[in-house]
Parts: structure tokens; sequence; C-alpha cells
């Protein structure tokens, strides 16, 4: 209920305020302060269209049904109203007449200025190009909502009265963060992981599409989920596959993309991608290896480090701010949940703690199965032996096994992947992962 | 029970997409299931073979087996059952094998599994087929979701044609198991909505019990204004029903109210017999302003007295004294010019006129409404200065102004109007009149004393002087039923009040029976009294084309379209009979009375047919002339002339093509699609007489539709003000008709806008009145302001107050301008912020009939503005808007224990806060947000709700509003009390 709060008669103001002395000094009143400026969430102007109401109550019911049905009818009217007015007196003569209108109170040339403060909702101060400031009016066609101290604006060229704001660049960092179109990767990709595919959907993907579930049983959906485990057991897999399967916005970052060079800059990203989110809700964000930022705090002499603290409270308070975020889910992956900091993984910020252990035998099989499905293979491969071994290979590793064996045939530009290729790649994939050498030199 | 998640239809629907991906794979995957899953299928698999098999005596065994892995089954409610989904491949064989069972128990059993099964298949009424040939175990035993879809499907099938009554029946004993399963788990808003699909929300009320009926009656009262009638009436009759089986009296008189159903108020106080419940309903319908009489009870004068709010002003100035608010305060006080924009010479150029002096005693009694203290007309002679200052109709309105000053203090206002009543000009008189009616508007005297001291002048030789006493009749009368009003012989209001209408002495000037029948209406408002609107219509009938051009018939008009105020389809008999009347007054009075038939119905039909009729683009006579004149000196002109017919045609031929509705309006959600096409179908053939009207040399006259266009525009809002949705949507429309309408349409708008939103001051109305207050149309700018004052009334709102400080500034020179903008000023600090002219009260749940006569009366005026209130005459006429004015507070009584049978006003804490919607929610949810604590008597902004701190006190009525008694607790808790001390 967006309705504004009306207040009282003013008690304060009528104790002691008797008119019995007729030449009493006049009460100074402080101007109502102005609303330029201040971005309102889905509010818009008066005249711009606006959004349909909220539709209570989320439960699935029948009062739902009749509410939507009302909005609809009136959506069916207005459309015949304006197809009949266009058919009848086309708006297209008015508009160009009015816009004409407006150019000429434009005026030519037009001078690109700062708004450096605002007054009321009628006056502001703005400083041109030269760098003299000016006090003038606002043109009341002027989308006071883009307003903000500091933005550009036009100005007329006469008497520097506002006539138009120019849009704020956006942040190309967070654009880059948003996946344009969904990955390959399904759930059928995915093998073993069945437990945690469904926590998984209770946890993300339930809330977006049936809210009504949660309304009916009076409890909130969770919030964010963190993957946890060791490295190479399908954890950004999975949540590719869930990025794959909803239509809500993913929005995907490293949890080192967070830590910048400049001081705020770490902060102010994660702000930025917060409130990207929250545009375009319904949506998904995805931080993969946020032991990156979100270590234990301890007291540290070092500037990065502090800056670094400075981020992950400014995740916190994304995570746990009073807005809602109802339509936000988080996604986290690490593979050291132990030495992350405690406030971030509690419930309320983290719902759900989701934990990928290495793929057992049936697992094995299963992904060597999605692996091997387009190698040619020779007829003497024989895969129980590596699935029955005692190594302890990750889905990772089985994936570099299958790909390392690939191009040792391909290197001695075979045809068909023989089992020595695969007993050779095994070798060169555990020697790797327990001696610690560098893996660049075999991307 | 075994708690069940059985799959939903979407998860049905989801399951077919999966089936699609898994041939692929099914090899592979077969192989990954686990070994629990492995053997369940194989068992599933084993037992669907046995029944395939000729040995009959494995039949019962196996299907209990089969039944006990289906209902043992649990798991997540992303994905299917297993059970069901091994299964399913087996869903045309489990039927066949039913029909080839023998054995009636086995059969039934069959029938039960292969019903669960159908959940997941695409038979549309399998299970509810097999449903009915089962062995009908207890309907949860299968779970929830089993419920939910036969209720689904009982939805379709009970809708499907062809449907025999053996069939009905079936289908009805499953209903009644269904709803008593939902009602039983916590689904009651699953049953009602069944219930209200089948068309029989009567069953319902003999399956809810004492501990959900609050929750079953507010989801049904909440559906009712999106339903259309008459299933509306008949939800709001079936929660009726619910509250009087749970005596839940005073809720049962509330849904009474609704129904605008008068013997059934008195039924239900015949049936309570708890004083302080039947004192708290009589409040209810005092603050309804419905006043009954209440003889033959033991509490008769008990139940008059508060009825009749006659200590309401007590209980006002007590609040007044609570907020500090009691000193008078001057028109300046709130003009406050010195904060306006300062003008080069604006001072010098501020003569006293006599346009001001009336705004200021306006003001003054605005502001000071209910006070019974002002600074202007304390003493005699000072109140004689200033309505001298005044000329004829202007001293007149000034003197009018003293009843808002002692509104609702009977005996104390007629002491002080009996001053002014024996001088010698006749309009102080006739003003003072007029405000012995206002002081007594809202209260009913025993003595009656606004009857004993108004009727001598009805019939008086000097027409001014019935000017002052009808309306005063009007207004003390109104939406009254007791029989000093209704008796139908000399000295009963309404039958004097038609008597003025034939009356044809010199005095019954037509702004006298004007008058009289805007007070005929005022009194029988609502009632759908054919008898009175027939005499009405017969002194309309009398006149002649000419005299129906007098601003005051439109009056009349108003008065016949109140008496049907909110009756629906009861005046469809009553509009083809005004069709009679010429055009285009006809047309409007129609057009009027229908649109108040339905106001605050959010009936979208009505607002479809509305908005056609404001579709239209017509000429004016000087237009015509113009286009006349422009084809004799040039040639070409003809040419360029020719294309505008063909635009204005068409809008006649709809105006033909478009049938008057001869019945009931179509019931089914579907109606308003439908409407589309039959427009669409009407407008087609309207080509032909286009181009037969283009070849007549002759071209007919173009009908007047602008005073229609604007009853339909306020129409459209008058509607829509029924739910919040159509009235969020109905701004959408008014952007449109702003956009595209004719002048008289954007003249309309604002008022329209301020229907929506009386004494609410959303920002975007603000806003949007705001830039209309501007316009370079003088008539437009001036309903603007109005309508900000209607907005923000009793709220000051301090944005509000800048915006007409700015406009002040802008409008100092226009006189008329100026004089709105001190009235909005005026109407912002109405009673200095303590009272609302909201028609709805209850938590806007009952909508007050005198209210909203009011503010259509108002409303309807400012059509015609330059003609009725702004023309030097007829300022009184806003004196219509006391039958609106209510306080907006909260006033705690208790039993006094020393006069036993009355009542004591006594201070407690409540905490007041933003009230939240919870229809439909799951548990016992907060119903006010943001709350702070307060002790009564304390105010209630729009919006807002208010609670018991603490359980000393019980409340009589769930709603915390206006005055409410309280009873003691005897469970309170006397260790804290202890404990405090």
């Amino acid at each position: 209920m967006g309705q504004q709060q009306s207040g009282f008669g003013g008690r304060g103001n009528d104790r002691g305020a008797g008119d019995g002395e007729k030449k009493e000094k006049k009460k100074y009143e402080a101007p109502i302060p102005s609303r330029i400026g201040k971005k309102k969430k889905g509010s818009k102007g008066p005249d711009a269209a606006s959004k349909l109401p909220a539709v209570t109550p989320h439960a699935r019911c029948r009062l739902k049904l009749l509410k939507s049905e009302r909005i609809k009818d009136y959506l069916l009217m207005e459309q015949e109203f304006i197809q009949n007015q266009e058919r009848l007196k086309p708006q297209e003569e008015r508009q160009e007449e009015e816009r004409a209108k407006v150019d000429e109170l434009r005026g030519t040339p037009m001078a690109v200025g700062s708004l450096e403060e605002i007054i009321d909702d009628q006056h502001a101060i703005v400083s041109t190009n030269v760098g003299s400031e000016h006090y003038v009016n606002i043109m009341s066609f002027v989308d006071k909502e883009q307003l903000e101290p500091g933005c550009s604006v036009l100005l007329n060229h006469k008497n520097h009265a506002v006539i138009g704001v120019l849009s704020d660049d956006t942040d190309p960092m967070v654009s880059v963060m948003k996946l344009e179109k969904a990955p390959q990767e399904t759930y059928a990709d995915v093998g073993g992981l069945d437990q945690q595919i469904q926590e998984i959907k209770e946890a993300v993907e339930l809330p977006l599409t049936h809210p009504e579930y949660y309304e009916e049983m009076g409890i909130r959906p969770p919030k964010g989920v963190i993957l946890y485990g060791c490295p190479g057991t399908g954890k950004t897999l999975l949540a590719k596959a869930v990025a794959n399967q909803t239509s809500a916005t993913f929005l995907r970052i490293v949890g080192s993309e967070l830590i910048q060079k400049y001081l705020g800059d770490g902060p102010k990203m994660v702000r930025e991608l917060f409130r990207v989110a929250e545009e375009n809700a319904p949506s998904i964000v995805f931080i993969d290896e946020i032991d990156a930022v979100g270590t234990k705090r301890y007291d540290s002499n070092s500037g990065g480090e502090r800056e670094i603290q400075r981020t992950m409270l400014e995740l916190l308070n994304q995570l746990d701010g009073f807005d809602s975020r109802g339509d936000v889910k988080v996604l986290m992956a690490t593979n050291r949940i132990e030495s992350l900091d405690p406030a971030l993984i509690r419930p309320g910020r983290i719902d759900r703690k989701i934990e990928f252990p290495l793929p057992d035998e049936k697992t094995k099989r299963r992904i060597f199965q999605i692996h091997t499905s387009r190698m040619t293979l020779g007829k003497e491969v024989n895969l129980e032996e590596f699935i029955t071994a005692k190594d302890e290979l990750s889905g990772a590793d089985i994936k570099a096994m299958c790909t390392e064996a690939g191009l040792l045939a391909l290197r001695e530009r075979r045809m068909r992947v023989t089992m020595e290729d695969f007993q050779k790649s095994k070798e060169n994939v555990l020697y790797r992962k327990k001696e610690g050498a560098p893996e660049e030199l075999y991307l | 029970m075994v708690a069940t998640t059985q799959q939903t239809p979407k998860e049905a629907d989801k399951k077919k997409a999966d089936d699609k991906k898994v041939p692929e794979k099914a090899e592979p995957k077969k192989e990954e299931m686990s070994e629990e899953d492995q053997k369940l299928e194989e068992d599933l698999n084993l037992l669907v073979q046995r029944l395939s098999e000729p040995d009959t005596t494995l039949y019962k065994p196996s299907l209990e087996t089969m039944r006990t892995l289906i209902r043992a089954s649990t798991t997540s409610m992303t994905s299917v059952p297993k059970p069901l989904k091994f299964m399913r491949p087996h869903y045309n064989k489990m039927k066949e094998i039913f029909t080839s069972i023998v054995a009636p128990d086995v059969k039934k059993l069959c029938a039960d599994i292969i019903s669960v099964l159908a959940m997941t298949s695409d038979e549309r009424t399998d299970t509810i087929n097999y449903r009915i040939l089962g062995s009908h175990e207890p309907i949860g035993d299968w779970g929830h979701e089993y419920v939910r879809h036969l209720a689904m499907e009982m939805s379709e099938e009970w809708k499907k044609e062809g449907t025999s009554d053996a069939r009905k029946a079936e289908l009805l004993k499953l209903t009644q198991d269904i709803v008593s399963h939902h009602m039983k788990h916590n689904a009651e808003v699953e049953a009602c909505d069944l219930l209200i699909e089948i068309e029989r929300i009567d069953l319902l009320i003999s399956y809810v019990q004492e501990v959900d009926h609050q929750r079953v009656c507010l989801y049904l009262l909440s559906c009712a204004p999106l339903t259309p009638d008459p299933d509306n009436i008949i939800l709001i009759r079936t929660a009726l029903q619910l509250y009087l089986k749970f005596n839940r009296y005073l809720e049962a008189v509330r849904c009474a109210i609704m129904v605008n159903d008068i013997p059934q108020v008195h039924q239900i106080f015949a049936k309570a017999s708890d004083p302080l419940l039947r004192k708290q309903m009589a409040i209810l319908l005092g603050r309804h302003q419905i006043f009954l009489d209440y003889e033959g009870s033991a509490d008769s004068d008990a139940l008059a007295e508060l009825n009749s709010n006659a200590h309401l002003y007590e209980y006002f100035h007590s609040l007044a004294r609570e907020l500090d608010i009691m000193e008078p305060k001057t028109p300046e006080g709130i003009y406050k010019s010195h904060l306006e924009h300062s003008r080069p010479f604006g001072n010098s150029a501020q003569p006293d006129s006599t346009r001001m002096n009336l705004a200021a005693a306006l003001v003054n009694g605005f502001v000071n409404c209910g006070f019974g203290v002002d600074k202007m007309m304390a003493e005699t002679e000072e109140a004689s200065r200033w309505f001298y200052k005044n000329k004829e109709y202007g001293m007149l309105t000034a003197a009018a102004s003293q009843g808002l000053i002692w509104r609702w203090d009977i005996d104390t206002g007629l002491a002080q109007c009996d001053r002014f009543l024996y001088i010698n000009d006749d309009y102080i008189k006739a003003g003072t009149l007029l405000a012995i009616g206002i002081i007594s508007s809202g209260i009913q005297d025993a003595c009656d004393p606004a009857s004993a001291l108004l009727l001598d002048h009805v019939q008086s030789d000097r027409s001014i002087m019935r000017v002052g006493s009808i309306l005063g009749l009007g207004l003390a009368y109104a939406n009254s039923k007791r029989e000093t009003v209704t008796k139908n012989e000399e000295r009963g209001v309404i039958f004097e009040l038609k008597k003025v209408l034939s009356d044809q002495k010199p005095s019954a000037i037509p702004e006298v029976k004007g008058l009289a029948g805007l007070s005929l209406g005022l009194i029988l408002v609502g009632t759908a009294d054919a008898e009175a609107a027939m005499e009405m219509l017969q002194a309309l009938m009398d006149k002649s084309e000419t005299e129906l051009t007098d601003p005051n018939m439109r009056f009349l008009a108003l008065g016949i379209a109140l008496i049907f105020l909110q009756t629906q389809d009861k005046s469809d008999v009553f509009v083809e009979s005004l069709r009679s009347l010429p055009d285009p007054f006809g047309a409007m009075v129609s057009t009027l009375v229908e649109v108040c038939a339905y106001a605050g119905t959010g009936n979208v039909l009505k607002i479809q047919k509305l908005l056609h009729l404001c579709s239209e683009h017509y000429e004016t006579p000087a237009a015509e002339k113009k286009t006349a004149a422009s084809r004799g000196p040039r040639g070409p002109a003809p040419a360029a002339a020719t294309p505008a017919r063909p635009a204005a045609q068409p809008g006649n031929v709809n105006v033909a093509g478009t049938p008057a509705p001869t019945g009931t309006p179509a019931v089914a959600p579907a109606a308003p699609r439908r409407d589309l096409p039959g427009a669409a179908s009407a407008a087609t053939p309207g080509a032909p007489e286009t181009a037969a009207a283009d070849a007549t040399p002759a071209p007919p006259a173009k009908p007047d539709l602008s005073s229609q266009q604007a009853v339909a525009v306020l129409g459209i809002g008058l509607i829509a003000m029924g739910d919040d949705i159509g009235s969020q949507m109905a701004l959408r429309m008014f952007g449109h008709l702003i956009r595209y309408g004719e002048p008289v349409i954007r003249r309309a708008v604002p008022l329209a806008l301020s229907l929506l939103s009386v004494s609410n001051p959303q920002l975007n109305i603000l806003e949007t009145l705001s830039k209309f207050s501007h316009d370079s149309d003088a008539d437009t700018a001036h309903n603007a302001i109005f309508a900000m004052g209607l907005v923000g009334a009793g709220t000051n709102n301090a944005r509000l107050v800048a915006m007409l400080r700015n406009l002040a500034s802008y409008h100092y020179k226009d006189q008329v301008s100026l004089m709105l903008v001190r009235i909005a000023q005026g109407l912002t600090h109405l009673g200095k912020g303590t009272m609302t002219l909201n028609p709805w009260h209850s938590d806007r749940q009952l909508l007050s009939p005198s209210a909203l006569a009011s503010l259509l009366s108002i409303c309807f005026s400012f059509l015609d503005a330059n003609n009725t209130i702004l023309n030097n005459r007829q300022h009184y006429l806003l004196y219509t808007l006391v039958l609106a004015m209510q306080p907006r507070m909260l006033t705690t009584l208790v039993e006094d224990e020393m006069k036993p049978g009355s009542l004591k006003q006594l201070n407690v804490s409540v905490r007041v806060g933003q009230a939240v919607d919870v229809v439909a929610q799951a548990g016992k949810p907060k119903t006010i947000t943001g709350f702070q604590t307060h002790t009564t008597p304390v105010l209630l902004a729009h919006g807002e709700r208010a609670e018991l701190a603490n359980d000393e006190y019980l409340s009589v009525t769930p709603h915390l509003e206006g005055l409410v008694i309280l009873k003691k607790n005897p469970d309170y808790q006397p260790v804290v009390v202890s404990t405090k001390k």
C-alpha cells in the first residue's frame, strides 16, 4: 500500500500559536523537501503509463484470478478506446504540433551543463562549460525523475533554463556479467548429484516459478545457496544448468573480480551487481570462488586486506539488507568453506549449504559415459578398470582424463583412443594433482 | 493420514516435456537408478503382470500392495512421485484390466487406483469418473494434491453441456466430500473457490467451523466487489448467513448494510441480546447515517440515542482537547499569505472583494467545523459585520457557515442561530435556516427541531426562504427512515417536499423546485422509491424543452438519480422511462441514473458502455456555422469539409447501434470480452448508413453529447471506486480520456479523479491535478483546483498545502480561481485536519450512501460550475458536502458502573499502523505494520488500522474505528497488575 501518510493536526504547531496578538511575527516555514533527484524504485511520473496494480493474495485462488481478470478487462477497454480514437482522430498531428512547441521553447543551439544543486521543484543551480554558475528555472516538460545532483543537463542558450537531461553511461563491467545466452549445459549433463540437484531446485528454482507454495505454507523461501566441496566436483556445472533451466536473468561473477585496485571500487561493483539484479528481477546471481573475498576477518595491517574486507562487508549488507529481494537469488561456490567468515554463511543470508562430494562408483560411471559418448574408443578400452580403482578422481579429473587421452591419440595421428592412452592420461592427471605442477602448461 | 506429495497439473506437463528428452538416454538412465528404485519398479511391473493373468485370486492382494506402495511414497515437490512415474506407462493397461474385473470390491479398488493414476494422464475427467466408480474411502487418504486435482476437474465437469441431473447429484456428493476435506485442512480458500465455480456457495454454510469462519467470510467479502451481479450479492449474503450462524451479529449487520437490507438489520437486532453489542450496532448504523426507529425494545431510548449520534460532538470535543487544537483558526492562519511567492506590487493589487469575503466565510466554517468556537462570528455584532460584507446570496452563504461551526451540537447551535432568525434581512434568515439544517445533519433528535423550524418556511411566499429551508431539510434528514420523515401526511418531511414539486405559486421558481428534487434525493437515497421518482419525473415532463435548459432542472434529475443510488438492476425500468424526455436532457438523465445505480460496484460492463459514450465526437452548432460559412467563399472548401463529416457520422451510428440494456447484464465473467465483437459488429453495419447519410442533402441534426459525456466521465470514477484494482486502472483510463477526449470530458476528468481518491492525497493524483490546475482552459483549471481540495480534505497534507500556495500566487489576478484556491485550502484543513470526506468506513468495507450522494452532488454541480456554484448565487451548494464530513477518530467507551445502562469514555492504549491485506494468507498474520502506540482518542489516517495494545479490555467490534465499546476481559492476568504495582 503505497498510500501517502497523512499527518495529524500538528500538536506542536498549535500549542502557543494563538492569534491573540495580531502584530505577532509571521512564522517561517521551511519548504517541503524536493523530490527531484531521489530515484524511487518503480515510481514514475504521473503521465507515464503506470505499472499495473500489485495483485494480492499471492496464493493460488479465485480472488487472485478475479483481480487479474479485472485488470485484463480494463486493458481491453483501453485498447478498444485507443483504437477507436486513432481511427477517428489520429494523434500524430497533435503530437507533432506539441513537439514543435516544445522545440521552440527549448531553442537552438542547446548548451550542455551540469546540475550543481536543486533548490526546489522549479529551480536549480547549474554550471556551464565555461565554469559560470546560474540560478535557473527547470522547464515543466523536463522529466524530473531523471534529475540528480551532478548529472548532465541540456540548457537553453539564452537564459540557461534546464530543458533536458542527458543519461549517464552504464557501467560496462556489470553489463558483461549478465549472460545474454543461456549456457548449453543442462541437468542431463550433470552426472549423479541427484540430491544436490533436488536441493538447488527447491532453493532457487521453485521460489521463482511457484512462489505461491511458500505463501500457502506461511514461510519465506530461501534466499541464498552456497555450493562447497573439493575442486572439480561439479559446482560450476550445476550453476550453469540452473541458468539453462530457468528463464531468470543470470549474473555471473568470479570472486576475484570483486578485488579492485582502487579504494571503493570493489564495494561499488557489489552494489552495481545487486542493482542490476534487482532491476532485471527475477534474477540469479552466481558468485564463483567466493573465498577470494569471503574469508574470516582478522586484524590486518595490510591496506589491501582491509579493502577486501570492506568488499565483503558490502556483500553481507546486500545479502541481508532491509530490502526483501524476493526475486533475487544468490548462488555461491567455494572450495574452502571452512575458511569463510561465519557471518557470510549464517541462515538468513545463505540458507542452504550444499556439499559436493567426490563421486562414487555409480557417479564415476555416469561421468565417464557423458564424456566418452562422443569419442571414438578402441574395442579394448575397459573403463571399468578406472571406475573401480581407488584413486580419488573428481569429475573434473575424469573430464581431464578423457581430454588428455584424446590428445595423446591425436598426437600419434590415430583415429581411435586406446586403453594405453587412457592409462597414460590417468598417470598425468594424478601426477599434476599430487605434485602441484602448474596446470597452465597442459590447458 | 499419510502425507503424500502428489503431482500437480503443471508438473504433469513438465513430466511430458521430460519424456521427450528421455528416449535418447533411456538406456543409460535406467542403469543409474538406485537399487531401491529398481526394486520398486520391478515390484510394480510384477503387480501389473499379475493383474493381467487369469488367476483372479491374485487381483485383490496385488491391488492392495499397489495401493500401499503409492500411498507410502514421499518425495520432493520438484519431481513426480516415483510410483506414479513408474505406473504411468501402464495406465491404459490398468483401464483394460478394470473393464475385465468381475468382483465388485476388487473392481472398486482398481477404480480407486486408476483415479489416482489419472492425475498423470491426458484424460481430463478420469480422476472424477473412476473416483465415483471406486470404493468411496475417505477422500484425504490419497493426499492433498489428489483432492486439489479432483476440485479442478469438478469445475470443468460441472460446466460441461449436457450434464444430466443424476450425474450432477453424483458430482454434488463428491463436491461435498472435497469441501469437507478442504475445510478440515486449512484450505478454506480452495473450498470457497470450488463452490463459487459451480455456483453452489450456499453449501458452504454447513461446513464452516467456528475456528475458520472469519477467514472464509473475509475471503467471500473480498471477492464480492470483483464478481459480476447478482453473484456478488449472493457472496455477501452467504457471509451474512455464516456470521449469523456463529452469532457474530455486528459483522452480520455490516453485511446487511452492504446489501442495503433494512428489514434484515431489524431481524439481527431482534436476535442480538447483548446490550453492549446492540449499542455498538446502533453506533455503526449512525456512522453509516442510517437512522431507524427502535420502538418495541427495552433499550430503545439508548439505542436511538446512539444511532442518532446525539453525543458525537462531546466525543469530538474530547478529541480536540486531547490534541490541543481547540484554539480557533482564522482564514489568514490557513492561507499563510506571507509564505506565498512574493510578486512585485502584489499586495497593493488585493482589493477587498466580495468573492474573497465569501471564501473567507466558507474557509472559516470548514476549518473550525464542529469546534463550536471561531473568531469571526463569536459575537453577534461581529458576525453581522461579516454577513454584511457580502451581498444577497453571499449573505445567505456566509450566514449558513455558522452551521459548520456548531455542527452536531444541536442545543448550543440552535441557541446561537436563534439570534439571526428575527432580523430584517431575508438572506440572512434563509442562511440561518440552512445553518440549522447543517447543524442537524447526521444527528436525529427525538424532538426534531429541524423539522419544527424549517417546515414552516417550505411553503413560504418568498423564494429565498424556501431555498434555505428546503436544502436544510435535505441535509438534516438525509437517509433517515424515521416516521417523522416518512409519514404520508401534513408535516411529514417527504410529503411536504413533494408538494413543492407541483406547486404553482410565484415563489416556486426553478431554483426552488430543483432544490426540492435534490433534497428528496438526499432523503430517499438508495431506496429505489419509484413513486417519488415518478413524481419528480412528472415534474420534469411538464416542462418544455426550453425550460429544461434551466440549470436548476439538473438538480431534479440528480434527485431522481440519487433515489436509485447503488440499486443496480432495480433502476432498469426507470431508465427507459427517462428516455421520453427530450434530448439532450433526457439522455443525460438516463445516463446519470444508470451511473448512480451502479456506483461503487466496479461493474466493468457499465464502464465499457460509458467509455463508448465518451468515444463519440461531435460538432457544436458554432462549429457547424463556421463550416457552412466557409463553403460559400471558396470552391475547394467543400472538399475539405466533406472528410470531417464521416468522422462524425460513425459516432451517430454507434449511438444508434448500441442497444439499451433491456434486462439484467450478463452474469458470466467472460461477458466483457463478448461485448467487444458485439460493438465491432454494431459499428460495421454503420458504413452503409454513413454513405446514405452523406447522400442526403440535409444532414440530420447532430446530437449534443456534451452533458451526457460529462456525466459518463463522472460515472467511470463513481463505478470504479468500488475496488482497489478498478481505481488504479481507472487512472490509466482517465489519462487516455484526457488525451483523446472532447473539452467537456477534459473538464470532468479532474472531478472523477477526486472521486477515486477522496481524502487520500496520493502523489500521482496530486501531480496530475496540479498540472490541470494550470490549464489554459479556465473551467478545467477550476475543476482541478476544487478536486485538489476534495483529494486532500481533512489531511493537512503539507505537499498539497504548498501546491495550493503556489496556485494562489499563480492565480492572484483571477478572482474566481483564487476563491477556489481558498476553498480548497479550507477543505484541506477541514476540522483542523481531524475530519475526512471519504465515503468508505469500517476498514473500507462499507460505502455510506449519504456521503456518496454528497460527493456526487458537489461534483455534478461543478460540471456546470459557471451556472451553479460560481454564478454569484448558489455558493450554498457547497454545503451539500457536510453529509460526507465525518471525524476520522477512534474513541473508546465502557459501561459506566455508576450509572447502569450508559457509557463513559475511557482512555486505553492502542496501536495504530498501516493496514495490511491479509486475505487468503496462511496462519494468523499481523493486520497492521509500522505501528505506533497511542492513547485514545486518536486520529486514524487513510489506510490505517488500530488494535488494542494489551488484553485488559476486549472490543465488541473487530474494527476499531469511530466509537468503539469495550468490556473487561475476564481472563486478564492479575499477576501482571500486581507486578506493575
